[in-house]
């Protein structure tokens, strides 16, 4: 046919994943679809309700609820109604027109052979349905912190979407071949849509083969009756104890009577190994470089996670800090090893976003040593260990500094007198190029060795930077040129070339935050490395507004938590981690709030910016 | 039910075995029928002028709606070939007459775009005789006098058809003046604004008739929250 339905059809280009698909599956498409209107404050989708079709936004807003708490906000283009085409139950959430809303419906069925034919279709609304997901139990997390047991609910561990199921008149030798068709260890004994028992392995091994029970008798006779089961919302903790305590492996987890899957021991042993905790007392244990490369490989797996558990992006800087300091600590013990003991009192110390505990997965390696003044920075041994170390760091996948801020530079390899006078320097230098460089020396934080001598050293030269009018005014000035991406498509100004085309480069955003606190703590005397931190201290001397300080943390943290879930989610597709977000993968809740990020950063540049000595 | 307009010898009957035939055979809907049970025909013509005496009908556009929904899989757009050239109206519709020389003529459409106006049996089944769509249009003044004059022609006389006109629930909803018609508050797209429609960039018989339905379906959510009930096809009804 004639492409008559042509304002549809475009309509659905425009809008991801409909604008990857070739044109004649496109033409194809509005004749799937019907049209209806949804007036404000209509409630299109209640949860539970069996939904058999996916909802396009045409026009309006609808807002996604869950118990009340909103999970999203869907704009033109965006869709709902997942449950039932992705996971194929009931509706999870509720979809309430905030406007008045025109929707475009595609049946079940027609989604079905799209997304078969299509699967990028699939993944897509896959992946929005899991982002919903993740939005609504951060609503329902505890701020309390802990381990992973602590924090993740068995909803989360649920994998397979049905659970195997048989009623309790089928015969033992039927349970037992759906079982090993399903690939399963446990087999659910169901009766009208409710749980009456649960047949594990361990059950047939000892209750029909041992007890010489024939196996046409039902399953009904072997199973163990009304067994134990956990509601969604407990936490992975809770079924280890379940588990332990009761000497079991399968816990089914239950929600409004209806059973939703099953939780085995294996998954938390999984969930376990990605602790941050092991992972630290692995890389200890190893005895070559080679070994704490194979550890450190389980890092991205274990921000993976914390990102999953939707932890904020400070608490997961800080864990990878940890895991960066406990392979940087090891690296040092074994090149000590390996060049003998070393010929003075030193501090290895990490520079930059590792110092302030905010790096993300692209973060390269800024570090520098510190030796005591007694010690000579001439001894080949410096040279030969930060070598060893910075080689090793790089095999764990933190590429080299392009900027050369590494210990392997002797200019930074000095003694703590030597620091000073560079300090000193930095303080007094006209060149705005040589203050450029020492922003970063200002985030030095021990790793290894004598933390003392770094501590002394930040305690004398920190005052001196905040008093220093030209070290804040060039800092001042290179914090106003990180112009946050703010302004054009809608509301967000994208790389208009080269490999990161179309995308939003969050480091600007984080770097001008960053640099800002850096310059409050500075001007505040303060000697703190988190930007928080800093934050916090500038508004109490009283250099920072209250709301400013608030913000700014808001922001940063957000623009973190964003460029954090984008690395996961590159390092789970098996790309490199990088900074370039695609701002059409974010929902339409992150993108507002990622905008409001972007200006409240460019607002504070701008009054830092009028308040500060100007330079030339 | 209102069934005037099968009263004997107002109007002669259409030749058995015609598609008015069957349409006339049709059942008229009870305008006390819950809206949401009504059948509808968004209809729109594109033509080389106002005065169906003068002008012709250069293409049709349709697309039914039922259940409070649009089916876009039974959207239809033809092309009709008129016997005389398509003028300067041709810069309003883009229809020229290279375009239209190879196309079905009126008297092939008009059967197709009959038959779209009269549906299967009744759907409750008690009732088997077919039932009509009632026509939705925006001016629906045009598109009934079009096909009226179509039907004579062809066929020696017509079929009154229930009407809902877009416009003329406008002219309600918004208590506008006759005289306020020609200022343009009332055209399909200033209605469609009004209710923050999406606005569409071309126009073709059938885009205007899926943005007629569209505004239908906001109007009438509209007027069943001014009523606090759900709506009947009387409160709609234009005639």
């Amino acid at each position: 046919m004639d492409v008559e339905l042509a304002e549809i059809r475009d309509f659905l280009a425009e809008h991801p994943p409909f604008d990857a698909l070739p044109a004649d599956v496109l033409d194809r498409l509005p004749a799937r679809c019907t049209v209806s209107y949804a007036r404000r404050g209509t409630v299109v989708l209640r949860p539970g309700d069996h939904g058999d079709r996916l909802y396009l936004v045409r026009s309006g807003a609808v807002d996604i609820t869950d118990e009340g708490h909103l999970v999203d906000r869907v704009g033109a283009g965006g869709g709902f109604g997942m449950s039932a085409l992705v996971e194929h139950v009931p509706a999870r959430y509720a979809a309430t027109a905030r406007e008045d809303t025109l929707l475009l419906e595609l049946p079940q069925a027609d989604f079905d052979a799209l997304a078969a034919e299509h699967p990028a279709v699939a993944v897509h609304f896959a992946a929005t349905h899991h982002g919903r997901i993740t939005a609504a139990i951060a609503q329902l997390q505890t701020p309390a912190r802990g381990s992973a047991v602590l924090k993740t609910s068995v909803r989360d561990l649920l994998r397979a979407p049905q659970p195997v199921s048989v009623a309790p008149s089928a015969t033992v030798a039927e349970g037992a071949r759906v079982m090993t068709a399903a690939g399963v260890s446990s087999l659910l004994v169901m009766e009208g849509g409710s749980l009456v028992g649960i047949v594990t392995d361990r059950d047939l091994r000892r209750r029909v083969l041992a007890a010489g029970v024939p196996p046409d008798r039902p399953v009904g006779e072997v199973m163990t009756p009304d067994p134990v089961t956990l509601p969604a919302r407990a936490l992975a903790l809770e079924a280890m104890l379940e588990m332990t305590g009761r000497n079991i492996h399968h816990l089914p987890v239950v929600e409004d009577g209806r059973v939703l899957g099953l939780v085995t021991t294996t998954d938390l042993v999984r969930l376990e190994r990605s602790n941050p905790v092991y992972v630290v007392a692995d890389v200890q244990r190893q005895e070559d470089v080679a070994g704490v490369v194979e550890q450190a490989a389980r890092i991205p797996a274990v921000v993976g996670q914390l990102v999953r558990e939707d932890a904020s992006a400070a608490d997961v800087g800080r864990v990878l800090a940890a895991l960066t300091d406990a392979v940087t600590r090891r690296l040092v013990v074994l090149a000590e090893t390996q060049l003998g003991p070393a010929p003075g009192r030193y501090a290895w110390a990490a520079l930059g976003s590792v110092a302030r505990e905010e790096q993300g997965l692209a973060s390269d390696q800024d570090h520098a040593l510190v030796l005591a003044d007694d010690a000579d920075p001439a001894d080949p041994w410096w040279a030969a260990m930060a070598e060893r170390v910075t080689a090793g760091l790089e095999a764990c996948g933190l590429p080299r500094c392009p900027g050369g801020t590494m210990a392997t530079d002797p200019r930074w390899r000095q003694r703590v007198s030597g620091w000073r006078s560079q300090f000193a320097r930095w303080g007094e230098e006209p060149a705005p190029e040589a203050v450029l460089r020492a922003a970063i020396f200002y985030d030095m934080r021990a790793v290894h060795g004598d933390a003392d001598l770094v501590v002394g050293l930040r305690s004398e030269v920190v005052p001196l930077g905040g008093r220093s009018d030209l070290l804040l005014a060039h800092l001042t000035a290179q914090s106003a040129r990180m112009r946050p991406p703010i302004g054009f498509f809608r509301g967000l100004v994208l790389e208009d070339a080269g490999e990161h085309r179309d995308t939003l480069d969050l480091k600007r955003g984080i770097a001008a935050v960053v640099q800002m606190a850096r310059i409050h703590a500075l001007r505040a005397g303060s000697t703190a490395l988190g930007s928080g931190a800093r934050l916090a201290a500038a508004r109490e001397a009283g250099i920072l507004p209250k709301e400013s300080a608030t913000d700014l943390t808001d922001a940063l943290e957000l623009l973190s938590y964003l460029r954090l879930r984008h690395q996961a989610a590159r390092v789970a597709a098996g790309e490199v981690p990088d900074n370039h977000l695609d701002p059409r993968r974010l929902g339409s809740l992150d993108r507002r709030h990622l905008r409001d990020a972007f200006a409240v950063v460019r607002s504070a540049q701008q009054g830092l910016s009028s308040r500060s000595p100007q330079v030339g | 039910m209102g069934l005037r307009e099968l009263l004997p010898g107002r109007r002669p009957r259409p030749g058995p075995g015609t598609p008015l035939a069957d349409l006339a055979a049709a059942s008229a809907v009870d305008p006390a029928t819950p809206l949401d049970q009504v059948r509808l025909l968004a209809l729109d013509l594109e033509t080389t002028g106002l005065d169906p005496r003068r002008h012709e009908v250069l293409s049709v556009g349709h697309v039914p709606v039922a259940q409070g929904r649009i089916l876009l899989a039974h959207a239809r757009h033809e092309l009709v070939r008129p016997q005389g050239p398509v003028g300067e109206s041709a810069v309003h519709h883009g229809l020229t007459d290279d375009r239209l020389a190879h196309v079905p003529d009126l008297a092939q459409v008009l059967p197709r775009v009959l038959e779209a106006l009269r549906t299967g049996s009744a759907q409750d089944g008690e009732d088997a005789r077919p039932v009509r769509r009632v026509l939705l249009a925006h001016f629906a003044q045009i598109e009934t006098d079009f096909l009226a004059a179509a039907c004579r022609r062809l066929y020696g006389t017509d079929v009154p058809l229930q009407v809902v006109d877009t416009l003329t629930l406008a002219q309600r909803m918004l208590r506008v003046p006759t005289p306020e018609l020609a200022s343009g508050r009332l055209r399909l797209d200033a209605c469609r604004r009004h209710y923050r429609l999406p606005r569409y960039r071309a126009h073709s018989a059938l885009t205007d008739a899926l943005a007629c339905a569209e505004l239908f379906l906001a109007q009438s959510a509209e007027l069943a929250e001014q009523y606090g009930r759900p709506l009947r096809l009387a409160d709609v009804l234009t005639r």
